[in-house]
């Protein structure tokens, strides 16, 4: 298996489908692991029934799983796994009225359509690129549509409808109503805020207002100790992504920006009711990188001692080099002490 | 002679409701009801029998029928319908019979001196109209039957006295016309007396749109559905429960739409057509789209609640709360027997709707998404949500003479001996002469060709290269008789002029054009370079004892080729 955004020759900015759901093979003994499936060892079973082809098993697996985030970090996780569609197409036909297989599905054929587009920046991608593109995103936005209208309050769903939104370039009005029967059913679904927060910056239509506003609010609304927290992090790394090499290491440094992380890992993965989940290795990532981008090492400590030998590929592919710049940032951290 | 009146199973059903009789002719529904009396005479013609040449000749005989009423206090009016027209009025019994008799009157000899300027009124009242969904019509028809009320009366150009005469004589007739009056006696001393004619059904639909569900681009601030569905009991409480939907998910839920409704009116015997429609604020447009969408795919999934049902279905059944049921009821009655769709009384409505399942509904929900064309804002696409653009091109081109357009040369008007078609960057479009629904003709030459596809092309001579008085002539003789419309002469000002030439050079990027530049300069100079070398060795060859001429010849070959890429460069060059 391979990341859909190996990072290689510059910043990809484009960010694809993924959240932190990297498969990555950069096991190592030395630095940190950005597998989730090393990183989370409970994953294992669902790729081992995934690369069997084994529906019942897949199905099995997430009916175990306690929470609607767990649901649509292993939806987005499974839609990774290469050739997967051939076993989901199947359960789709044997179970056409079952939301899982059918947003499985969905997921897979936005990753098979990304993977074309690649995550490079709209003038690099050719026009025959865009038009498989939008195909696979088509086919899976109106396996969606029928899902969202069958069960509104399936999230994962919703989660992904937003990835299409976003790459079939639909609007901002538009990926915020979908948002917003989401939020309906389940006010504070991590995995959907980060699509959000893509979609409300810049580079996808939106403005820097929009993104730290949603990133602040999101935060605030959200009981203590969850994920939300992250972001803000994550608001002010695509700002810093955007910004020219002296503006950009200005801005993270800045008192500002600072602060803002800060408060924001006080009330989410620091707080004392967090409890880490899977995306507790993507928010506490985000906070890690954030912090040392800007100098503030100190700050950065507590999310690495948190994250270990532990990574999530987004944000660090936001790196040339993450696992590198990983084991860098974490030695000015831990000299801090 | 009038055959469905007597065919009276469908009026037994009415027993006790209404009464029936035949007027001088016409069948005639009755019912009583307190209070002043309403009656209406309908006939089964309205603008889709017309053509697009002919179109507005409906409404100009009900304009002239309705002309010698003038000024009066009595309440009344005339309605030009797709596929109806109606008479009405309301007053006391004198007063509505006054109004039949002279209505019917008219009817058996128009006032044609009036013809000209009831034209000119229609061409005015024309200029007002136009409704969020006017265009559909026009993207599912084309230009011909239901699709007409999408366009401009043309008739109302050059109809004559005779076109207009002739087609109240066959349409406006006894045998295809109903009458209904709220009273429980047909008046004395009515006078109706029409020509004999035949009950003409309502045209056949014709079809536009070569994939369903369909979408098209139209005006900001408003999303329109529409789909055309059997009529039924379901289908019309289907557009209740559809309009309630919307207005709670746009309006309610998302606060995007101000307005968000539905409508289901009868389009023949058997079909009706279910439109939707919100507006939407200029910043909410995409999410408008995306929960009208939305909305009807939760109908079409079935997950309609029951006390959605039961709402529309308690509203429905208000109607049967009136004093004079089966007063109120008339004019459907009468469309209905006009048409020849079944009467269904109280009591089987009644029972249709109280056996009405929300998985009925989802069906009327499965069969409108079908057959839907949806309206989308601006230049939005719709096709992520399984919705085809309506065709914008023609599917063929035709050969003929080349006319460049002046204004922008990637653009050529060929006019041929079977159509002209124009050529355009995105596609043809063409109007076979055998397959014209009308052409306007203006004394200077201009022609537009609207095809009944709904496809047009306008030939104006000023602003194609050699559009000759010949090649219109040739146009002239190839489209019949019965589509052109003539059209009065413009003001020299309103005869277009080219704007200025859009050239290729506009179009392509600098970049591109950068590339012949260099080459050009590369090549010229060499090309310079050597013709100078070729002459001095020629100059120094004549001065020399023993002129290698063969030598001389060459290096002069060699400069051949290097003078023709330049030349050629150059003109690649220009054409960027």
């Amino acid at each position: 298996m391979s990341s859909t955004r190996s990072g290689s020759g510059g910043r990809p900015t484009e960010t694809g489908p993924g959240s932190d759901t990297g498969t990555g093979s950069r096991s190592g003994s030395s630095g940190p692991s950005f597998d989730p499936y090393e990183t989370l060892p409970e994953l294992v079973p669902l790729r081992s029934a995934a690369r069997q082809g084994h529906w019942p098993a897949v199905q099995a697996y997430f009916t175990s799983l306690d929470s609607t985030e767990k649901v649509s970090y292993a939806v987005g996780l499974l839609a990774e796994t290469a050739d997967v569609e051939r076993m989901l197409e199947k359960a789709v036909a044997d179970r056409p009225a079952d939301p899982l297989p059918r947003t499985l599905l969905a997921d897979r054929y936005v990753r098979i359509g990304w993977g074309i587009r690649s995550d490079l920046r709209a003038k690099h991608v050719s026009q025959e690129q865009f038009d498989q593109f939008h195909d696979w995103l088509r086919r899976a936005e109106q396996i969606l549509i029928d899902v969202c209208a069958e069960q509104p309050a399936y999230a994962p769903a919703w989660t992904v409808r937003l990835i299409t939104a976003r790459g079939l370039s639909l609007g901002q009005s538009e990926a915020r109503r979908r948002y917003d029967r989401l939020t309906a059913h389940h006010p504070h679904h991590y995995p959907a805020q980060m699509q959000l927060l893509q979609q409300l910056c810049p580079k996808w239509g939106g403005s820097w207002d929009a993104a730290h506003g949603f990133a602040r609010e999101a935060a605030a609304a959200a009981p203590d100790g969850s994920h939300a927290g992250a972001l803000v992090a994550l608001a002010h790394l695509e700002h810093w992504l955007e910004l020219d090499g002296g503006e950009a290491g200005a801005y993270m440094r800045g008192l500002p920006v600072r602060d803002d992380l800060r408060f924001a890992a006080q009330v989410s993965v620091l707080h004392s009711d967090h409890r880490a989940g899977w995306y507790g290795i993507g928010a506490h990532s985000a906070f890690a990188l954030a912090f040392s981008l800007g100098g503030h090492f100190e700050d950065a400590l507590p999310h690495f001692t948190a994250l270990g030998d532990r990574a999530s590929d987004f944000p660090w592919s936001y790196l040339p080099n993450p696992k590198s710049a990983f084991v860098k940032y974490r030695k000015s951290a831990l000299a801090t002490l | 002679m009038t055959t469905r009146l007597h065919d009276t199973d469908s009026l037994d059903a009415l027993k006790g409701l209404v009464s029936h009789t035949t007027v001088q002719g016409v069948p005639t529904l009755y019912a009583p009801q307190q209070g002043e009396i309403t009656a209406g005479l309908v006939f089964r013609v309205g603008r889709a029998d017309e053509t697009l040449a002919t179109a507005g000749i409906t409404h100009l005989v009900e304009h002239l029928a309705l002309h010698r009423l003038g000024l009066s206090d009595l309440h009344y009016n005339g309605a030009t319908a797709n596929a109806y027209t109606l008479f009405h009025a309301t007053g006391s019994e004198a007063e509505v019979v006054a109004y039949l008799n002279a209505v019917c009157a008219a009817l058996r000899d128009l006032p044609l001196d009036r013809l000209e300027t009831e034209k000119e009124i229609l061409r005015t009242e024309a200029a007002g109209r136009g409704g969020a969904d006017s265009q559909l019509p026009l993207w599912r028809y084309g230009a011909q039957g239901y699709g007409l009320s999408s366009y401009n009366e043309l008739g109302t150009w050059d109809l004559t006295a005779d076109q207009v005469r002739a087609w109240a004589e066959t349409r406006f007739t006894r045998d295809n016309a109903v009458l209904w009056i709220t009273s429980d006696a047909v008046p004395e001393g009515l006078d109706i007396t029409l020509p004999a004619g035949t009950r003409l059904p309502a045209p056949a639909a014709s079809s536009a749109l070569p994939v369903t569900p369909a979408y098209v681009h139209g005006d900001d601030g408003h999303v329109v559905f529409n789909a055309v569905v059997r009529r039924s009991t379901a289908a019309s409480v289907f557009a209740d429960v559809l309009g309630r939907a919307l207005f709670q998910d746009l309006r309610q839920e998302g606060g995007y739409s101000y307005s968000a409704e539905a409508d289901y009116s009868l389009r023949d015997a058997e079909f009706a057509t279910l439109t939707a429609y919100a507006d939407s604020l200029p910043k909410k447009q995409d999410a408008v789209v995306g929960g009208f969408v939305d909305t009807l795919a939760r109908l079409r999934a079935g997950r309609i609640e029951q006390s959605e049902l039961d709402a529309v279905r308690a509203k429905t059944l208000k109607i049967y709360d009136t004093p004079d049921l089966g007063a109120a009821a008339l004019p459907s009655y009468a469309l209905n027997l006009l048409l020849g769709h079944r009467l269904l009384s109280p009591d089987e409505h009644r029972a249709e709707l109280m056996a009405l399942t929300t998985a009925d509904l989802r069906e009327v929900a499965r069969e409108a998404w079908a057959d839907g064309l949806l309206q989308v804002p601006g230049h939005r696409g719709a096709d992520w949500a399984g919705l085809t653009l309506a065709p914008q091109y023609s599917t063929s081109t035709l050969t003929g003479t080349r006319h460049q357009s002046l204004e922008d040369d990637r653009i050529t008007l060929v006019i041929g001996s079977e159509g002209v078609s124009l050529q355009t960057p995105g596609g043809p479009v063409t109007v076979p002469y055998d397959a014209c629904a009308a052409m306007t003709a203006r004394p200077d030459g201009a022609r537009t060709l609207t095809g009944l596809d709904g496809f047009a092309v306008t030939v104006e001579p000023t602003l194609y290269r050699g559009v000759t008085p010949e090649r219109i002539a040739a146009i002239d003789a190839a489209v019949p008789q019965a589509a052109v419309v003539r059209m009065p002469e413009r003001a020299p000002e309103q005869i277009p002029q080219p704007r200025e030439r859009r050239a290729s050079t506009a179009r392509t990027g600098g970049r591109s054009r950068w590339g012949w530049t260099l080459a050009l300069w590369v090549v010229g100079t060499i090309a310079a370079v050597w013709g100078l070398l070729s002459a001095v060795v020629t100059a120094e060859e004549a001065g020399a004892a023993n002129p290698e001429w063969d030598a001389v010849v060459g290096i002069w070959v060699l400069e051949l080729p290097l003078l023709f890429v330049t030349w050629k460069l150059y003109g690649a060059r220009k054409r960027r």
